[in-house]
């Protein structure tokens, strides 16, 4: 048995002895390093281990969950007595059960790769030659004021046990850089550009100085920005942007929000709520994904699951708790990796389709409302001009409903962002209200 | 809704519900008759050993440390020792459903060379494990040895959040009442109201914080947070609002009228929603309500004003210091002082003074917001604005309390004056770019006003602006000043820590409003 489960057996024993029921205890041991440089030197360096335990408590049909990282054995034995007394002053909930020990079972052994050793072994000198390579990159333009390059990396390990038979142990590395580029316009003005890369495995990375021509690229893109127009038009979404629009779109997905009457998902499970362009899985076992496990935070077994097919809801996010308030059946409270089905055509050719209208890069703030899907977000971009990418554009806000705007999407690229755990494509949607001049 | 205010690199957002503090007690007593094992925070006037024990550790081995860790050399160094007890409860379908309480403990050890930071950070506090991470964080270094102090004496702070009965005194079973208090009262406030979810969240940190020259500064901060989220259903269609309390205030802050306060605002929030529609797209005049306003000097001229970004070029007010960028009658500030205040701050996460820092004065760009690196850069005094999310971090220049003095208008005329254009009331996250300038808030409630009148509620809209921009174009400020009584997080370089913000009404002559033109 590793240290860690060892550990996580050992609290759930002092929670018992301390007169819970029941008792749920997880360990972790992360080590981060990061270096960033800025304009020929580093800048700083942080490196570090930290670790921490947490626990749930079921006490007499009431529940509460603790976390500390003070592990010392005194304390810790402390810490929990109090945890159970405090939870004994609570109230009886009779939907809080323990995750059922069924869900534990079948579950998946494939490789999932997770853990790279080559992060591990990455040296100091290779830190700094990498920040030093995308410095050099990030600064190939007179008009540059300032470049940050950032090398991160980390380690971790973690166990669970539980007192109705459940333990797992699990581990994954993460390797990643970015950069940021200032550059001048006019007297004031400072145009910003970034970019990013992380992956589970150093070998599934651009080199670092690609990333610091990309970052370069989009700041200079920036230069002469203007706001746009006030209009209704098409709107082509970059990948990268499309992320956190389809991320947005899955938040109230869960049990959780529909049972408190916080979500536009509510009674469309079966039914279209989206329009057919739209398919999306939630896959926990992709190797080297981000997300990628083989249980959950509730020792759920992972398994593939359809979200949307074509539109229609197919599934949602349901744990323990609020599946026993609507009666349905735990699936899984928390995502993995969501993969979005992609298209035929790549950016260039969606454009060319477009014509017109607004390609947007990145988002600017925003926010949404889960119970009625109504949103506005601020946007960068540039104007769709004869199909081809135009004057960039800025200091504009797209407002309208997120069912209604997914089932305007009228086309979806074969070209999703691969450096996050959401692999969203290339998005285009038709007739959508923008806000500028 | 998701509440949450990011920006590139700095971001504001109303802090999402849950996970804060509790001491672990569930039975309330005096701080000496705690269980076994978990020691009592030490008070104000504790003395310095008390202070040390606290983490476990002594004069002779702080001195051991440190040595250790300007080994290298160094132009500055710290230790920055934390202990935070965190506690939340939380009411849902009239049960209390969850409730929760952590510890959080630890040291963080810095080298500053120049502009070059050496950072590393340890939770054991055994005396090989913090010499350990002081051999990594000198590592930046490549100077000769510093000469460590020979003794340590304990500075003197301000007290802007004494409290009457510490956190870790008050048990779970007084709050119950409390949180069962205001989830009636949500209930009883309107018929439609379907759903209630109350949060509790209290806490208390405790800092010491030692720097090479052999002061050492504590503080003990609370922190308490109390949310009302209301689910109102009706005609078939359901609407979600909430409203929430934030300060450095203990348990009888919590008064009958507070609670009351916060679940009408509530219900409030939530009920005008059913009327509330999208105002026109495009530009427009806005009119920024008193208080919660105050997030857009947060974004607008907020960040741009924390001097890392300036020292390194990066801010579109790099170059504006001393030049006229308002009207005579707009004076913004950054106070740490205001009493009990979320942004409130006695000593700053470097052991700096704290003070009210003028931004802007009279329309002239006055100060920026410095911590220990950038005051040296500049060869400025300091603004004690230097703070970290925790010990895990290094620090940087971050904002308290932002808020815009009184001008000389009133709220009835600043309405008056608009032809056609919006209020803007409640808000749940705001955004910007430091060296572009542009910035965004989203409305969550708001009002029309067509030929100088309150028409209609709006709702749902981002407001995006320039900087500079939007400065110029504050047109009147009236004579309400005020924090919001809401709670705040901003976020920058992946850090959070708590803030406050207010405003006078005020109007903005003109600003792009998201909306639709149906």
């Amino acid at each position: 048995m590793s240290e860690l489960l060892h550990s996580a057996t050992a609290a759930v024993e002092m929670a018992r002895k301390a007169g819970a029921q029941d008792a749920w205890a997880s360990l972790s041991r992360d080590r981060s390093v990061s270096y960033t440089f800025r304009d020929g030197k580093i800048e700083k360096v942080e490196e570090s281990t930290s670790r921490g335990l947490g626990i749930s408590l079921y006490v007499d049909d009431r529940y509460s969950t603790h976390s500390t990282t003070d592990l010392r054995p005194d304390r810790l034995q402390a810490f929990i007595a109090e945890a159970v007394a405090l939870t004994r002053a609570l109230q009886p909930d009779p939907h809080r059960k323990i995750p059922d020990p069924a869900l534990f079972k079948d579950r998946p052994t494939t490789d999932l790769e997770r853990n790279d050793p080559a992060v591990a072994r990455i040296t100091r000198e290779q830190r700094e030659a990498w920040c030093a390579e995308m410095d050099t990159r990030a600064h190939a333009d007179k008009r540059v004021i300032s470049a940050e390059s950032s090398l991160f990396s980390g380690e971790s390990q973690g166990a669970s046990a539980s007192s109705n038979g459940f333990s797992g142990t699990w581990d994954g590395a993460y390797v990643g850089y970015s950069a940021n580029v200032t550059v001048r316009e006019g007297e004031d003005k400072r145009p910003e550009g970034s970019a990013s890369a992380v992956g589970r495995f150093l070998a599934g990375l651009p080199e670092p100085g690609k990333i610091a021509d990309k970052a370069l690229g989009r700041a200079l893109e920036r230069l002469g920005s203007k706001k746009g127009p006030t209009l209704r038009a098409t709107m082509v979404v970059d990948p990268e942007a499309a992320v956190s629009l389809i991320s947005r779109a899955l938040g109230p997905a869960s049990a959780a929000a529909i049972q408190q009457g916080r979500s536009y998902w509510a009674g469309k499970l079966g039914q279209p709520l989206f329009g057919d362009k739209l398919t999306i899985t939630d896959d926990p076992l992709i190797p080297r994904g981000l997300a990628s496990r083989h249980f959950d935070g509730e020792g759920i077994s992972a398994k593939r699951m359809p979200v949307l097919e074509r539109g229609v809801v197919k599934n949602l996010y349901v744990d323990t708790y609020y599946g026993r308030k609507l009666g349905m059946a735990p699936t899984t409270g928390s995502a993995s990796n969501r993969v979005v089905a992609l298209g035929e055509h790549d950016l260039a050719a969606l454009l060319a389709q477009a014509g017109s209208g607004i390609y947007v890069t990145s988002w600017l703030g925003g926010n949404s409302d889960s119970t009625t899907g109504d949103f506005s977000l601020g946007l960068r971009g540039h104007l769709i001009e004869n199909g081809k990418i135009g004057a960039p554009i800025g200091e504009m806000n797209v407002t309208g409903n997120l069912p209604a705007l997914y089932r305007s999407l009228s086309a979806v690229g074969n070209d999703p962002y691969p450096y996050s755990s959401l692999r969203a494509p290339t998005l285009v949607f038709s007739d959508v209200q923008f806000s500028g001049a | 809704m998701q509440p949450l205010l990011t920006t590139r690199r700095g971001f504001v957002r109303g802090t999402a519900t849950g996970a804060v503090l509790l001491g672990a007690s569930g039975l309330t007593g005096c701080r000496r008759t705690a269980a076994p094992g978990i020691p009592m925070i030490p008070g104000e006037h504790s003395s310095l050993s008390d202070h040390l024990g606290f983490f476990s550790v002594d004069e002779p081995t702080i001195a051991r440390v440190m040595a250790e860790l300007t080994a290298r050399g160094a132009d500055a160094a710290d230790l920055y020792f934390q202990h935070s007890r965190d506690n939340s409860i939380t009411m849902e379908d009239g049960i209390i459903s969850r409730a929760s309480s952590s510890v959080d403990q630890g040291v963080g050890l810095r080298v500053v060379v120049g502009d070059q930071t050496g950072y590393a950070f340890t939770e054991d506090l055994s005396l090989a494990a913090m010499l350990a991470a002081a051999r990594t964080a000198a590592s930046i270094a490549h100077g000769g040895k510093v000469v460590p102090p020979v003794a340590y004496s304990h500075g003197q702070a301000a007290s802007y959040y004494p409290l009457t009965q510490p956190w870790a005194e008050v048990g779970v079973t007084q709050k119950l009442p409390r949180i069962a208090r205001l989830n009636a009262l949500a209930r009883a406030a309107d018929p439609a109201v379907e759903k209630v979810t109350v949060s509790w969240a209290d806490g208390e940190e405790a800092v010491l914080i030692v720097d090479m020259h052999g002061k050492i500064h504590t503080d003990l901060r609370p922190m308490t947070r109390l949310w009302c989220m209301v689910t109102a259903k009706k005609n078939g269609v359901t609407q979600a609002n909430s409203a929430n309390l934030a300060a450095r205030q203990g348990f009888d802050w919590y008064t009958d009228e507070r609670l009351q306060f916060v679940a009408a605002e509530a219900v409030k929030r939530t009920m005008i929603l059913f009327e509330a529609k999208r105002p026109p797209a495009g530009e427009l005049p806005v009119v920024l309500a008193a208080g919660a306003s105050g997030i857009l000097l947060h974004e607008a001229i907020g960040h741009g004003m924390e001097a890392d970004f300036n020292r390194k070029g990066t801010s579109i007010y790099a170059s504006m210091i001393g030049k006229k960028v308002a009207p005579d009658f707009v004076t913004i500030v950054d106070d740490a002082t205001q009493p009990g205040e979320r942004g409130a701050l006695n000593i700053d996460d470097e052991g700096n003074p704290t003070e009210k820092t003028i931004l802007v004065d009279h329309g002239v760009m006055a100060s920026y917001l410095h911590d220990s690196i950038s005051a040296r850069h500049y060869k400025h005094r300091g603004t004690g604005s230097g703070r970290r999310e925790s010990f895990r971090h290094a620090p940087l220049p971050r904002m308290r309390s932002t808020y815009m003095e009184n001008g000389p208008h009133t709220r009835d005329e600043i309405i008056a004056s608009v032809k056609k254009g919006i209020i803007a009331e409640t808000f749940t996250n705001g955004q910007v770019q430091i060296g572009a300038g542009d910035f965004t808030f989203y409305i969550k409630n708001g009002w029309l006003i067509e030929d100088g009148k309150i028409t209609a509620p709006i709702k749902d809209i981002n407001i995006i602006g320039n900087g500079p921009e939007a400065l110029r174009n504050v047109t009147m400020v009236a004579n309400d000043t005020k924090l919001d009584f809401g709670g705040w997080t901003c976020g920058k370089d992946g850090q959070s820590v708590p803030v406050s913000q207010g405003m006078p009404t005020t109007l903005v002559s003109k600003m792009t409003v998201g909306g639709e033109n149906v």
